[in-house]
């Protein structure tokens, strides 16, 4: 049966279905379309390799600068990477609020850790579990902003390990410092990877193929 | 009885509403990230960027990525006031088609 036309001589369906494509596209658009996972498991192999290291060679009070440095460089090379290669996505006020987070943090953190370094105070308990609560606080915030709970899980991983370092024995700080960075950083980013390819396979509901 | 609003033709193309509703989310988008999104043919998208671009709907913008060349679009605000005024007519006719 013919759906009933207007005076202009399109029919009903046909209004409803432009009303469908575009709620899909505008859903679709708004959507952050960046992949950031990588980023995670490349810091959380950073700070994983930069322990064994230092772990190997305790007095060298140039391992972390190094290591620090080097995931800068891979993570700059990656993101240059996958400009050229043409996959640029629409860049919307989500992601630019999701990066910014996270670039001030970088920023944050950077500022934190440098007189750390060259004071030779990076093992005080206290700079860890503040590292703790930047990475917690980034990942809260970036949770909020996507609505994303599994997001959210990992912030109060960070904190709860922040806030463990300080009743913990010595000793066990390096073992949260391992779990937080496998579970935290590691996993999250194997996570978020799987969910980015699953949702770049996905075939777009109302997808228009058809000419004008 | 009131006389019923015209659908303006650039705008109410499938594959043009579809880029539309896509570019008035994010600040500029690239042709590859549309025709991803949209599922068209690179022949298609491209026949309808220039229809909008030429009402003055989009505006285009060349550019490299390394060496790569990209081609990137922005809604104009008189794309953004051709879909407002879209969308009311649209409303006007689903509340009058019946």
């Amino acid at each position: 049966m013919n759906s009933p036309e207007t005076d202009n001589g399109i029919t009903r369906d046909d209004l409803v279905q432009r009303v469908a494509l575009m709620e899909t596209m505008i859903a679709e658009g708004r959507r952050n379309t960046g992949r950031f996972g990588w980023i995670f498991i490349l810091w959380g192999m950073v700070c994983l390799g930069g322990i064994g290291v230092s772990y190997l060679l305790p007095r060298s009070y140039w391992v972390w600068p190094i290591i620090i440095a080097s995931g800068f460089v891979i993570q700059f090379a990656g993101i240059a990477m996958r400009r050229r290669s043409g996959n640029w996505t629409g860049e919307n006020i989500k992601s630019r609020s999701v990066a910014a987070v996270w670039r001030m943090m970088g920023i944050a953190i950077i500022l934190y850790a440098a007189p750390a370094i060259v004071t030779h105070t990076i093992h005080q308990i206290a700079y860890i579990a503040a590292i703790f609560m930047f990475l917690g606080m980034a990942h809260a915030t970036s949770a909020m902003i996507l609505r994303w709970k599994a997001q959210g899980v990992v912030a109060g991983l960070w904190w709860a390990g922040g806030t463990a370092t300080y009743f913990v024995p010595r000793d066990y700080v390096i073992t949260i410092y391992v779990v937080e960075m496998v579970c935290c950083m590691v996993l999250f980013g194997v996570y978020a990877m799987m969910l980015e390819r699953r949702r770049a396979a996905a075939p777009l509901q109302g997808q228009v193929q058809h000419h004008a | 009885m009131p006389e019923l609003p015209e659908l303006d033709p650039v705008v109410h193309g499938k594959l043009r509403l579809a880029v539309l509703s896509l570019l008035i989310g994010v600040e500029a988008a690239d042709f590859t990230w549309l025709r991803q999104k949209t599922g068209s043919t690179d022949g298609n998208l491209g026949a309808q960027m220039l229809k909008l671009e030429e009402a003055g709907y989009v505006a285009m913008e060349k550019r490299f990525a390394g060496r790569k060349p990209q081609t990137l679009y922005r809604m104009t605000p008189a794309g953004r006031q051709a879909l407002a005024a879209y969308v009311a007519a649209l409303k006007q006719l689903l509340g009058t088609a019946l």
